[in-house]
């Protein structure tokens, strides 16, 4: 105790104010491994900046991303929780806040307000059904959005090139539909224009559909209140518009059959197999998978569109659904003074934009202030400006479970992915694959009802 | 003196000290304290790996609601459908075959030796990464299965995990071939504890090939066969990973059992509650096959 002390007090000068006066101790943090090694690189080095800063110890522990999802809902099931853990999946945080589960985090997000996005700030809140309230409980330290992911080469070789990709939605996602078309014209057997994952795993499906929802004008699906709208002509249609796209390209041969039992990493194994032309997938897991082995590949033939998604079918720019990462405390954690301590050191924006820098750009940054780094600005680089464009200074809303846990339910329970998949594989129309989902989120909906 | 005698006073301690030596079993002193610190590890490990898990379980699933819930589900409702299959195809195909197969490997000769090796490889090698291989080769667009088909014969092969029946097929055509071997190897060596002396004196009689296996070896083994009925019949209740590797439960969530329902329920839809339901729902039919187990390890004893 009495080193650690003292370590504490010689680094007190270095590190500012947010190392605190506590006690040399230790606690927990539990993270989701990264995708490629960096990520776990970079999260290792912020731990240790932190060690050697405060004198505290920091049991990290790293589990690959499916695992974990069970490792922190056993813990919270049995009540047996470390100090700190990251929202994975990220709905976690509404679900278990609903239930009065965590340590408000509002003192450590407080003094730094200003910096974090709006969308950031917004998606660590959430209402607690036993304080009637809402709160904050996460702090945002990265965040990802769904870009789009094309291979050059197969665009070219299908005779066209991507500046002839059309700016609005349908249009954008009409011409992988000719680049294959061309393809097959060449004798191309197995390759397909659009990585759809009309599926019922993972969170790839839900966020494809949220996508081509907000597209169609279906923005006000939930309201920021947290109300349901599903009367809402403009929400409807954007719902059949959605489905009937999304449906009718898997049906009419333009998505990869097995798409239709991919999990979450198959379209990406698929994608990286030119199984198709482009994808529509979170992060740039994608790309950063590929950098160290195929530079070309991240350099040259790969393409995440730019500025983000195109223009909605008027012309007008779409909204890009964020996720958040945020650290939180459950209630029943031994050592909450060092785990406030420790998240907001994290928190701050040095050691923040070094972790998501050095995890290579997988995930984005949450406070605008750092998309002026020169890593988000590097001119040899062909993602990140798109990339931090779409997700940080573009516009953006937080996923909508924020405004009302049911949505996390609707995500889990692949509603829409079960109307998707009416359509591509049973021939229902959209329309009755909508009423068929509506009905269900309504179900839903009425288990989240606010007393 | 109000009519109690001496010996009337006495009993209940006679009572007392007879119980203590039932209770005991016969030992003393030293003996007693021994034994007990010999049994304290094995009641702590049950208590707390056995009885534990089972109670927290019963309690995580005791509330009604979560199985009005459960039953209102539709995914439920195909589960319960596949897990019937799954057991009734699974099992069955399974166990008749390996009794076929215990026979043929009863054959003598070194390359009967060699093939039993090569026949027990799938039980053998990893279970995950061989279900892993077959999702793998029975993908639709780049699967070795389909790659032969068009090789061999231009033909383009059907998405195999596409279909909930196909899907499902794999799943349990996956299981049998992980799983016979192991049963085989199971009956084998029940077929090899027939004293030889019967063997021979039914071939005297006349009983030889059909009639043999008719009258004699099945008669021997049907006991040993019930038993590793029921015994399969409890694993696979619980298998996880055929399934979840195969089909992954799908496509949309059309080939779940109860096991991976349970861990669907449980860790992606985070109601560990209505996870725990779906697999105590198995109970009605888990809690009887157990009892006739143990009733049939009982008469077995008897037999021998």
């Amino acid at each position: 105790m009495l080193r650690g002390s003292l370590a504490l007090a010689a680094t007190r000068p270095f590190v500012g104010p947010h190392i605190a006066r506590a006690a040399a101790t230790t606690a927990s943090v539990w993270f989701a491994q990264g995708f490629v090694q960096d990520e776990d690189v970079a999260l290792r080095k912020a731990v240790a900046d932190y060690e050697k800063a405060s004198g505290n110890k920091i049991e990290l522990s790293i589990t690959p991303f499916a695992p974990e999802r069970q490792k922190i809902i056993a813990a919270l099931t049995s009540g047996v929780v470390p100090d700190v853990m990251a929202n994975n999946p990220a709905e976690i945080l509404q679900i278990y806040a609903w239930q009065d589960r965590w340590v408000d985090v509002s003192d450590i997000v407080e003094p730094q307000k200003a910096q974090f996005s709006e969308t950031a700030l917004v998606s660590g809140q959430a209402y607690n059904n036993v304080t009637k309230k809402v709160s904050q409980y996460g702090v945002p330290v990265r965040a990802a959005v769904v870009p789009c992911h094309i291979w050059r080469p197969l665009v070219e070789k299908a005779g066209l090139k991507i500046e002839d990709i059309p700016k609005t939605w349908d249009a954008y996602f009409d011409f992988f539909k000719k680049v294959q078309d061309n393809l097959r014209k060449q004798g191309e057997r197995k390759v397909y224009g659009l990585g759809f994952q009309v599926t019922a795993n993972g969170v790839d499906p839900y966020n494809l559909f949220m996508a081509f929802l907000l597209a169609h004008g279906g923005q006000d699906i939930v309201t920021r209140d947290g109300k349901l709208h599903l009367d809402d002509p403009k929400v409807r249609q954007a719902a059949i518009k959605a489905t009937a796209y999304l449906g009718g390209a898997y049906r009419d041969g333009y998505v990869p059959p097995s798409a239709i039992n991919w999990n979450d990493a198959d379209d990406n194994n698929a994608f990286h197999a030119k199984l198709m032309v482009m994808d529509v997938d979170g992060t740039l897991s994608t790309e950063v998978a590929v950098k160290e082995k195929h530079p070309e590949w991240y350099f040259k033939d790969m393409v995440t569109h730019g500025i983000g998604y195109p223009n909605d079918n008027a012309g007008k720019p779409v909204p890009s659904i964020v996720g958040v990462t945020q650290l939180m405390i459950p209630k029943g954690a031994k050592n909450v003074p060092v785990a406030k301590e420790f998240i907001k050191y994290f928190a701050q924006p040095k050691v923040v934009g070094e972790f998501v820098e050095l995890g290579l750009g997988r995930w984005l940054p949450v406070m605008p202030s750092l998309a002026k780094s020169p890593f988000w600005q590097d001119p040899k680089d062909p993602h990140l400006r798109g990339y931090i464009q779409q997700g940080l200074l573009g516009p953006t809303v937080p996923d909508y479970y924020v405004f009302n846990l049911a949505m996390a339910e609707v995500r889990s329970q692949h509603v829409w992915s079960m109307a998707m998949i009416d359509v591509a594989k049973e021939g229902v129309k959209a329309e009755v694959a909508i009423d068929k989902a509506f009905k269900r989120i309504e179900e839903i909906f009425s288990k989240y009802k606010k007393a | 003196m109000n009519g109690t005698s001496v010996i009337d006073v006495g009993r209940p301690a006679l009572r007392r000290r007879a119980l203590s030596r039932s209770l005991r079993g016969g030992l003393k002193g030293g003996e007693y304290t021994w034994a007990v610190a010999f049994v304290v590890p094995y009641i702590a490990v049950f208590l707390t790996f056995v009885a534990y898990p089972v109670v927290y379980g019963l309690w995580m699933g005791s509330e009604a609601s979560l199985y009005r819930e459960l039953f209102a589900d539709p995914i439920y409702q195909s589960t319960v459908v596949n897990t019937i299959l799954y057991l009734a195809l699974g099992v069955n195909v399974k166990m008749f075959l390996a009794l076929l197969l215990s026979g043929f490997f009863m054959r003598p000769g070194w390359w009967m030796k060699t093939l039993l090796l090569i026949f027990v490889l799938p039980w053998a090698v990893p279970q995950i990464s061989t279900f892993i291989s077959i999702h793998w080769m029975l993908n639709g667009e780049w699967g070795f299965l389909n790659n032969v088909l068009y090789a061999l014969f231009h033909i383009e092969g059907p998405s195999w995990l596409n279909d909930r029946w196909s899907a499902l097929g794999a799943v349990i055509v996956s299981h049998i071939w992980k799983w016979t071997p192991f049963w085989t190897l199971i009956l084998l060596a029940g077929r090899m504890a027939i004293p030889l002396e019967i063997s021979d004196s039914a071939k005297v009689d006349g009983a030889t090939g059909m009639r043999g296996f008719v009258h004699i070896t099945f008669p021997l083994l049907a006991n040993l066969y019930l038993i590793c009925t029921l015994l399969s019949t409890i694993f696979l209740l619980g298998d996880f990973n055929a399934v979840n590797f195969v089909s992954g439960g799908g496509p949309a969530n059309s080939t779940h059992v109860l096991a991976t329902l349970g861990i669907r329920n449980a860790f992606e839809i985070a109601q560990p509650r209505l996870g725990v339901a779906a697999v105590m729902s198995a109970l009605p039919l888990v809690i009887p096959l157990v009892i006739i187990l143990m009733r049939k390890l009982r008469t077995s004893e008897v037999q021998i």
